[in-house]
């Protein structure tokens, strides 16, 4: 199967997927039963007229495979309509300004982690059974098992409360530098620990040996030979990746006060806010899911046996 | 066994022993609240401090832990269940069944668990956001795992000789699952149950610590922790991430253990 072929087969593949969430989160939703606008304690509700304004504009009154319609017209035309609770507060413009936040902050972490990681595994795996390997996989470990909600709770408390040399948020550039370190922690560590893995097991492979017999520079048949096979392990590893970033993601943006879509997410998901949380799931769902389609693709371009099985 | 499975299995044991006995012996109640005594570091007569109403952390964290660890295990009982029910169905159907099957086990596996478990708990209309709000989230974001391992399990056991034979002298497919494959997966179970059991611990302090945990007075790891985050108290964040953490990865150590223990050949394959 040509590439082309294999990435527009990908992406068709995407469409159900996201149609798929979108339906399991309306049934939930909507199975979940009861009104809408009798929010929990704590949480203003809103004076009648509002109430059937949003209620016209969500067809709430109609059959439910109608107001399924309804909602997957103004996902796909981006008008995702107000929020139930917060007035004059519309979804579009949440996604709109949060989620290039949450993204940005997801690569930015994701930009130094990766190669932090692939240094840290490398470094790891040439060293094998040393000092340096011990230390290596231990700071791996580490980086790894501390918790992210402890690792943001603490550099916020120290950072921004007692020392006040950064603030919070997300307009700064020096108020970024503490989230996307915080957030690429974890991936750094999980990077590493693949990296080394993957490449503990290529170094042991003839054309390795073969490298070595020609003469070939230590460091050009770890970079260049051994490294180049140990990307698809980490590629395949992307899901996982992700799920570390998004799910960091949730409390860097909780703990540094970063206006970001999980953190408009929780909000919503305290007040019940359905159409807001309904919305935000579609969003966070498509960011996961084009993660992992570009990196399907970039797992394709790496190791083209992929295509070759793709024809069964 | 090496000594890292020994280690893991120990330090499982030992916490949740001192969950269950800690309360039994401690002179504090977990929820006596002394604002004489509030937001104390480690004393003699607190060996963990207090929280900020000064309630005895040492007490808190072994209450907390039998919760956190009910939850768990009631999470997992789920997972196990319609996990394995999932996993041999497919396995068994085979062709589109199995293919359709797996395609929404693999859909659902590309999202996070976070966003899934806070869905699931804003339908349960989160006034219901107890313990059992909490088990029903973790489980329905978490049994996708166990499916797939054991669909792959299955599958190998269909072509065994003894479940040709049992077809043979006309055995249904429920009754070979009940008398041959069940008996024949304890081993990919266990696994199952060991690899999921530090995810669910951890998910339970992720959804508490975002606030949507089981409201107050109730003591779990998580909640503990969300004390120590809201009200800024790096001690009792720390106390409460440790136990979670320690918790966490003795599990998975005993998990990996135990894996190479049930299957020879992975035994020696990572180095």
């Amino acid at each position: 199967m040509p590439l082309g072929a294999y990435i527009a087969r990908r992406i068709l593949w995407t469409v159900p997927l996201i149609l798929g969430v979108m339906l399991v989160t309306f049934a939930l939703m909507r199975g979940a039963g009861g009104d809408p606008f009798n929010p929990p304690e704590g949480f203003g509700g809103l004076p009648e007229s509002e109430a059937r304004k949003l209620r016209a504009h969500y067809h709430l009154s109609e059959p439910w495979l109608v107001e399924f319609a309804y909602w997957v017209e103004n996902v796909f035309t981006f008008e995702f309509g107000p929020s139930l609770l917060v007035r004059d507060l519309d979804v579009a413009d949440i996604v709109r300004n949060a989620l290039p936040v949450t993204v940005t902050l997801v690569l930015l972490a994701a930009a130094w982690a990766v190669p932090a990681g692939v240094a840290l595994g490398v470094w790891a795996a040439s060293n094998r059974n040393r000092i340096q390997d011990l230390l290596a996989t231990s700071l791996a470990a580490v980086l790894l098992v501390v918790p992210v909600f402890f690792v943001v709770f603490v550099l916020r408390e120290y950072f921004v409360l007692e020392w006040r040399i950064v603030s919070d948020g997300w307009e700064k550039t020096s108020a970024r530098v503490l989230p996307v370190l915080a957030l690429g922690l974890a991936p750094a560590g999980y990077v590493a620990r693949l990296v080394r893995t993957a490449l503990v097991d290529a170094l042991e492979e003839d054309y390795v040996r073969t490298a070595r017999a020609k003469g070939l520079r230590r460091q050009r048949i770890l970079w260049v030979h051994a490294l180049r096979n140990a990307l698809a392990p980490l590629l395949s590893a992307a899901i996982p990746m992700i799920a570390l970033l998004i799910t960091g993601a949730f409390f860097v943006e909780q703990a540094f006060r970063i206006p970001g879509i999980s953190s408009f997410f929780v909000t919503a998901a305290q007040a019940r806010d359905y159409p807001m949380v309904m919305n935000l799931t579609v969003a966070l769902a498509v960011v996961v899911l084009v993660a992992n389609l570009v990196a399907d693709v970039l797992l394709a371009l790496v190791d083209p046996r992929i295509l070759e099985r793709q024809r069964r | 066994m090496s000594w890292k499975t020994l280690l893991g299995g120990a330090a499982v044991l030992a916490v949740v022993a001192y969950a269950v006995i800690a309360p039994l012996v401690s002179p504090w109640d977990p929820n006596d609240v002394d604002f004489d005594l509030r937001s104390q570091l480690p004393s003699l007569t607190h060996p963990l401090g207090t929280d900020m109403f000064g309630r005895d952390l040492a007490t808190r964290i072994a209450v907390g832990g039998r919760t956190t660890l009910l939850i768990a295990g009631s999470a997992l009982g789920i997972i196990l269940v319609v996990g394995f029910l999932w996993g041999t169905t497919a396995a068994l159907a085979g062709r589109g069944v199995d293919s359709l099957m797996m395609r929404i086990v693999d859909g659902l596996l590309a999202l996070p668990r976070l966003p899934i478990a806070i869905v699931v708990l804003v339908a349960l209309r989160l006034s219901a956001a107890t313990v059992w709000g909490i088990v029903l989230a973790l489980s329905v974001a978490g049994w996708m795992l166990t499916a797939r391992l054991v669909r792959g399990h299955v599958l190998a056991l269909k072509s065994r000789d003894y479940v040709t034979a049992a077809r043979a002298i006309g055995s249904s497919w429920p009754r070979i699952t009940r008398r041959h494959i069940l008996p024949n997966s304890t081993g990919i179970l266990l696994v199952a149950v060991l690899l999921e059991l530090p995810v669910v611990v951890l998910g339970e302090a992720f959804l508490s610590i975002l606030g949507l945990g089981p409201p107050a007075p109730a003591a779990t790891w998580g909640n503990i922790a969300y004390d120590g985050w809201s009200s800024f108290r790096v001690w009792e964040m720390l106390v409460a991430t440790l136990a979670i953490t320690v918790f966490a990865v003795s599990a998975s150590l005993f998990a990996d253990g135990l894996a190479d223990v049930l299957d020879p050949r992975r035994r020696g394959r990572r180095a």
